[in-house]
């Protein structure tokens, strides 16, 4: 039923109605005079009060509490791959909750404790994700973090995977630190530099105890050690640049040591006035990696990702990616991978998401997977990182 | 020789602190940033993180304003959740224990506002629903006396010496805001319960102070984009009523104003929701004067 068609059958019986409010309409303006005295009597009024609040019934605010912030995020899936017996599958991948709050003038603590289902045996396990504590009084411009915390490499493994525009994680990515990402417990401090743009220098020391492809913690007292560099550059008000440098060393499984250097640049194009209606970001991290695993054996490995992510309308985005990456275990083991994600955000609390991929490897047959998210949250949730 | 080793670094902290400078104030929007500008003088140096044609609730957290919070003196905020989805992460970064909530540096501009719109529950299927009330105060002139209170009570927590002086622009605020909201008033009188279509419901101050009578507003729920079903709906009150403008904001588009404006003939009146929002609106009160004037010449 079209707009117009809808109008020309209300047309006749509001016809009336429309000449009646004209008339009521002209006779308003006609006798304004004494409506008017009376609003400026009230403003007068109100005016000679120069501090008081206004004369509206006092309404109490709402939703005070000494509580923390909660949120709960879920995070339903359904995936298909083109190889195995069993390709099609759908599941609540996880739910996560949040309780954020500033614990006292000094501090604030944030902890995220997840409820996820394990790819293999499909039951469901609770993990505290992340759960860590934050200074907020240091001098210098320092900032202390201690915890178990996201660590600062680059730009994806510090977000929270249902954040990222793409639903899987760059193949380069998971092959250095896993599906879960570098989380450790440790301390952080990070030091804001005087320069006169943004940066902000970042060490951390974590048990390594959390399993990842490239590190372990074995039975030693060898902690991973983490320094990224982080650069941001407002090239005018629309547009930023953000250049990182990571390096890290660590045990790994060998009770050898893997150092892994990193570097990312994100360019992101977001024009102030219409924010919530385009976008452009262009993102990429490399990663190099040179894992001892005995005195005289070592691997080299590289690998990358670099994706742009463009907001077609308000509600909208695409983004395309590719990924190269070698093992690190053995870097003449190549893989390329292409991948198409379309996202459609409802309102900032649900969004849903479409990706397929396609990768090319040189020790196995040429596959294809697609996966279906939809993220849904209720309650608190802060914003993401720029 | 003894004597000029200690009197010259005294004479250099002396200097130092002369020209130590104005207060570093930031404020999270543009309004906020005049107000303070004009009861701090020249003791004080405002930088706003919103720009005046963005929209509050969405701006972007970058890096580059941790700078500025880091050293800042003074933070002002609209509060009542506005920037609730932005500011809290920025000022957790900023490493400036000067300015956090409960400092002397943090000034809530909201305090003392007599809130419209309170929810008595919260449901996001209302769509963005503001827990504490409407949190566009800051658009009735009279509500810009509470925040310049707010802001000179800030500005004297941490700089008493010169509290005479922020007491003195106060007053003269105080002064000036009375006679131009009698005279905006006054400018509005004869248009007093005017029908118009709001985009989002951001209007409810300006409406109350101004006597306009805010019909329905283009999206359906706080947060939501208009739905067609929304525009018929528009569409119908707008011939049914004879209004003749809707009225929006720099940062929404007018894709969906334009297709009842075909419709109907009704006027799209993009309005100032804040300083800066138009070249020519430099200070807290170019806004109501852009504002009124516009209105006027497509109500009248």
């Amino acid at each position: 039923m079209t707009i117009e068609f809808i109008l020309q059958k209300k047309y006749s019986t509001l016809i009336g109605i429309i000449l009646l409010f004209c008339f009521s309409q002209s006779m308003a303006q006609t006798d304004s005079t004494a409506t008017d005295s009376v609003l400026l009597k009230q403003v007068e009024l109100q005016m000679q009060q120069n501090t008081a609040p206004e004369n509206v019934p006092q309404q109490t605010r709402s939703g005070i509490t000494s509580n923390p912030d909660i949120g709960v995020i879920g995070d339903f899936r359904a995936a298909y791959t083109s190889q195995g017996n069993k390709n099609f599958d759908a599941y609540l991948n996880e739910t996560e909750v949040s309780f954020q709050s500033v614990v006292d003038p000094y501090i604030r603590a944030d902890f995220f404790v997840s409820f996820s289902r394990d790819p293999e045996t499909h039951k469901y396990g609770v993990d505290v994700e992340e759960g860590f504590l934050t200074t907020l009084s240091l001098p210098a411009k320092l900032q202390l973090k201690a915890g178990k915390f996201r660590e600062a490499v680059g730009r994806i493994n510090p977000m929270h995977p249902h954040a990222l525009p793409f639903i899987d994680l760059p193949n380069a990515y998971v092959n250095y630190f896993g599906e879960e990402g570098l989380n450790d417990e440790g301390l952080s401090i990070s030091w804001l530099t005087p320069a006169k743009f943004y940066q902000e220098l970042v060490f951390q020391a974590t048990s390594g105890s959390n399993v990842s492809p490239s590190f372990y913690r074995g039975d030693n007292n060898r902690f991973l050690y983490l320094a990224h560099l982080k650069n941001f550059f407002t090239l005018n008000d629309n547009a930023t640049l953000e250049l990182g440098l990571t390096g890290i060393s660590g045990p790994n499984d060998s009770s050898a040591v893997t150092n892994i250097a990193a570097a990312d640049i994100t360019y992101k194009w977001k024009p102030v006035q219409l924010n919530t209606y385009k976008s452009l970001t262009w993102q990429s991290e490399i990663f190099y990696s040179n894992a001892k695993y005995a005195a005289d054996k070592a691997y080299n490995s590289f690998g990358l990702y670099s994706f742009i992510e463009d907001q077609i309308a308000k509600r909208w985005f695409l983004t395309g990616r590719f990924d190269y990456a070698e093992k690190p275990y053995n870097n003449s083991i190549k893989e390329q991978a292409y991948s198409l994600t379309t996202g459609w955000l409802a309102t900032e609390f649900q969004k849903i998401e479409l990706e397929g991929k396609y990768t090319t490897s040189n020790i196995e047959t040429n596959f294809y997977q697609m996966w279906l998210r939809w993220i849904f949250v209720i309650g608190a949730h802060g914003a993401h990182q720029y | 020789m003894k004597k000029s080793i200690i009197i010259f670094p005294l004479c250099l902290l002396f200097m130092m602190s002369a020209i130590a400078g104005p207060i570093k104030v930031v404020t999270t929007t543009m309004d906020l940033k005049s107000i303070t500008e004009l009861i701090g003088g020249n003791k004080v140096s405002v930088q706003s993180i919103a720009t005046g044609y963005q929209n509050p609730h969405f701006v972007d957290p970058k890096p580059s304003y941790i700078i500025s919070l880091s050293n800042a003196a003074l933070f002002v905020t609209v509060g009542l959740d506005l920037e609730t989805g932005w500011s809290p992460q920025l000022l957790a970064s900023s490493r400036n224990s000067k300015i956090q909530k409960g400092s002397p540096g943090y000034v809530d501009a909201s305090l003392g506002i007599g809130l419209l719109q309170v929810p008595s529950s919260v449901n996001r299927g209302e769509g963005d629903i503001h827990i504490y009330g409407n949190p566009h105060y800051w658009l009735d002139p009279l509500n810009g006396k509470v925040i310049a209170r707010n802001i000179a009570n800030g500005l004297e927590r941490i700089d008493p010496s010169n509290k005479d002086y922020y007491e003195a622009n106060l007053q003269n605020f105080f002064t000036k805001i009375n006679t131009k909201t009698a005279e905006w008033v006054t400018k509005m009188a004869p248009y007093k319960d005017t029908k118009v279509i709001a985009y989002h419901n951001e209007w409810v101050y300006f409406e109350r102070r101004f006597g306009l009578n805010i019909v329905d507003f283009m999206e359906p729920k706080p947060g939501i984009p208009p739905s067609p079903s929304q525009l018929v709906k528009v569409i119908g009150e707008v011939k049914a009523n004879n209004i003749k403008v809707i009225i929006s904001s720099p940062y929404f588009t007018t894709s969906s104003s334009d297709v009842v404006a075909k419709q109907t003939g009704v006027k799209e009146l993009t309005l100032a929701t804040s300083v800066g929002a138009f070249p020519e609106i430099k200070n807290y009160f170019d806004l109501f004067d852009y504002n009124i004037d516009h209105l006027i010449a497509v109500i009248k």
